[in-house]
């Protein structure tokens, strides 16, 4: 096919016989590109984790404030608002942060009624497969993967003390593991019943830290909102859009940062092409000037350096993207992974999903591309409109 | 700091077009100088300067013009992106009414693709002849096309830098909707637009291959007008199995297979094809056969393409919408 076409013929010819010319900037091209790949695909694959994590998520969440101040909400409210119309699976909560003063940790210790429905999809799987005689035999619990690694360090093997604001301990058995497909959200989660929480963190009978709830039709949200504020003028409701957003601006918000840095980067790249082609094109004179002579005119010429440079842009993208795609997904993306984390408190290990969307290549594509064929037009243009004559002097 | 400017996807987009305006200036000041000092009979070496410019302008509009095919497509995808943080925007049609910039840039954007293409036509002939006949024209229609450019880079900017987070936008059902009041223009209805719409397809596959250019330029704008609104008020619906859906963005979306940019990829062509072939026969004069058999075969694709929806919705289901 590519000897049937003399001009094509002649283009990979010249490729392969000037390769040393090309490899140096194929090579810093494609590191360029891997490296805003990675991030690019980390950045998406983690909203896409977090996207599926919060489709099982409740739609509401309402608490109490006082002014502004987070304080614990009635319980008695649960019914109340399970008499709105279009509501359902109300279920209160207690949770909050617990602290480990010895190594300045905390968990997020979750607790539920486990004999009622939950607002939360992944709430209501994980209930229903545990075997809620056994769970109940002694006061137990569900950690996350982190959780569970720190108390293994810590020589908590099957049961973990915690300190009540009473000034008791309460030693709680380590029922189940959470699955690490959960990790971005529960590496620190503990969930245990409710009346456990509600002793460890000294909250008394009728009283939760939130209640969750869904409602089924969307087109109802704001309805219900407008109702949710007669309840009680004390009350505050968390919509699951907004969680979503606000995750959603945080992970932009960071790859974006990383992205208008490597703009500097970019820049200088060009600068490098520009440099370097013109310089490369200044010994091609000779070669451009019997091609010239020999019949090809300046588009022919044109044509010719916009083909090589094609050819340099697809393959340092396509080796650039896989590479990254590797690194990313294959291998977890070690090192550039703590930007996202940010591994404050418990490390957290998570599960890449492989998610590229054409989106995303499209993006990187035209981060790359238009650079690149921008830096390299004028000095083709250059050599290209020199005389033949003068050129083979 | 403004949430929409750290989006990946807008900061490509502005780093892109930033890019191109940049070539497209170096572009503009060449034309200037080609303008001025433009004189084909004369042999000094100025002149043949100015025509190896005209090689530097030619290459970068047409690198320019080809990556603005792309960004067209990739700035639907970067607003369809953004509705997830502009509240109450479900696609691209509450991003773009989220300001007063957008819509004009759209349009502008669209206007500016049928001109370059225009250019690149006139810029063959050109070249096809040996004494450079239409540089002068090509340079003036540079020149207005760079001021649309430059309008579209200052639009390009305000827009991104006004879209609020905060406050709410229409969703698409309410701006193309009963609700919002929007309805058909021309008094038309659903049955006489379909009519209407039908009929000026047979009429452009009737008409291209004479010699009736305004005609022919007319009946292609009327026809994508026309085809715009059908899509949005009646194929649309079918596209998203929904009587009261109607919205020309959400179909770019993948839970459609992204169908929106074939279907507006294919009109778009069609009908610049079509118009560009009118003015290549009647203004120079040009045999444009192929142009034409082109244009024809997408806006064939396009109708055929918009039909088999309703098509296979009622094959599945036994009745319309």
């Amino acid at each position: 096919m590519l000897s049937r076409s003399p001009f094509l013929h002649f283009l990979t010819l010249l490729l392969f016989k000037q390769k040393s010319k090309h490899l140096g900037i194929m090579s810093i091209s494609v590191v360029m590109i891997a490296l805003v790949s990675a991030v690019l695909f980390i950045s998406s694959s983690l909203q896409q984790t977090l996207q599926d994590t919060l489709d099982e998520q409740a739609d509401f969440t309402v608490t109490r404030i006082e002014a502004g101040r987070p304080v614990s909400t009635p319980l008695a409210w649960a019914d109340r608002i399970i008499e709105i119309e279009g509501v359902s699976q109300v279920a209160p909560r207690i949770h909050g942060r617990y602290f480990y003063a010895p190594r300045e940790e905390s968990f997020l210790v979750v607790g539920i009624d486990f004999f009622d429905e939950q607002g939360s999809k992944a709430l209501e799987s994980l209930v229903k497969g545990i075997d809620l005689k056994q769970f109940f035999a002694e006061e137990s619990m569900i950690v996350g993967e982190g959780v569970k690694a720190f108390l293994q360090k810590h020589y908590y093997k099957d049961t973990f003390s915690f300190k009540t604001p009473r000034g008791q301990f309460k030693k709680v058995k380590i029922y189940e593991v959470l699955p690490g497909s959960l990790n971005l959200l529960a590496n620190d989660m503990i969930i245990m019943p409710i009346g456990l929480a509600r002793e460890i963190f000294g909250l008394k009978e009728d009283e939760v830290t939130d209640i969750t709830f869904n409602v089924p039709n969307d087109a109802e949200w704001d309805n219900v909102i407008g109702k949710l504020h007669l309840v009680d003028y004390e009350i505050r409701v968390v919509e699951k859009r907004e969680v979503e957003k606000a995750y959603e601006n945080l992970y932009n918000y960071k790859g974006g940062i990383f992205l208008i840095l490597y703009i500097i980067a970019l820049l200088t790249l060009m600068l490098i092409l520009y440099q370097r082609y013109a310089m490369v094109y200044s010994h091609e004179r000779k070669e451009i000037g019997i091609l010239r002579a020999v019949g090809w005119s300046i588009r022919d010429i044109l044509k010719l350096k916009f083909y090589e440079t094609m050819i340099l842009v697809m393959s340092s993208f396509v080796i650039g993207t896989v590479a990254a795609y590797g690194y990313v997904f294959v291998l977890g993306a070690p090192i550039l992974i703590e930007i996202f984390l940010g591994g404050a408190n418990l490390e957290n290990q998570v599960q890449m999903i492989p998610e590229v969307s054409f989106g995303t290549l499209g993006s990187l594509f035209l981060l790359y591309a238009v650079p690149f064929f921008a830096a390299v037009l004028i000095p083709s243009w250059r050599v290209a409109v020199i005389p033949p004559k003068e050129a083979m002097r | 700091m403004n949430e929409i400017l750290l989006s990946s996807e807008v900061i490509v987009y502005l780093l892109s077009e930033a890019l191109l305006y940049l070539l497209l200036f170096i572009a503009a000041i060449a034309t200037l100088g080609i303008l001025k000092g433009w004189n084909f009979d004369r042999f000094t070496k100025r002149q043949f300067d100015l025509e190896n410019r005209s090689y530097l302008v030619m290459s970068i509009i047409f690198f320019v013009l080809g990556l603005k095919m792309l960004l067209l497509p990739y700035f639907a995808y970067t607003i369809d992106a953004l509705s997830l943080l502009v509240p109450g925007a479900m696609c691209a049609a509450g991003v773009i009414d989220a300001n007063d910039y957008g819509s004009p840039l759209l349009l502008l954007k669209i206007i500016i693709l049928f001109l370059s293409g225009l250019w690149l036509g006139i810029n063959r002939l050109d070249l096809e002849e040996k004494h450079y006949p239409y540089m002068k024209l090509k340079s003036w229609f540079y020149l207005l096309l760079f001021i649309l450019l430059s309008a579209e880079i200052v639009l390009d900017i305000l827009y991104f830098t006004h879209i609020e987070t905060t406050n709410p936008v229409s969703c698409c059902s309410v701006i193309f909707g009963e609700i919002g009041g929007n309805s058909l223009p021309l008094g038309l209805d659903i049955p006489k637009l379909l009519i209407l719409f039908y009929l000026l397809y047979a009429l452009l596959v009737l008409i291209v291959f004479t010699g009736h250019y305004l005609v022919r330029i007319a009946a292609s704008l009327f026809f994508a007008m026309i085809a715009y609104y059908s899509v949005v008020y009646f194929f649309g619906t079918y596209i998203y199995e929904l009587p009261t859906h109607r919205c020309p963005f959400c179909m770019m979306q993948a839970e459609y297979r992204y169908i929106g940019y074939l279907l507006w990829g294919l009109l778009f062509t069609g009908t610049f094809l079509a118009i560009e072939s009118a003015v290549m026969e009647g203004i120079f004069g040009r045999d444009a056969l192929k142009l034409k058999k082109i244009s024809i075969g997408f806006l064939t694709l396009f109708v055929l393409l918009c039909s088999s929806y309703v098509g296979l919705y009622y094959l599945k289901n036994g009745v319309l919408l």
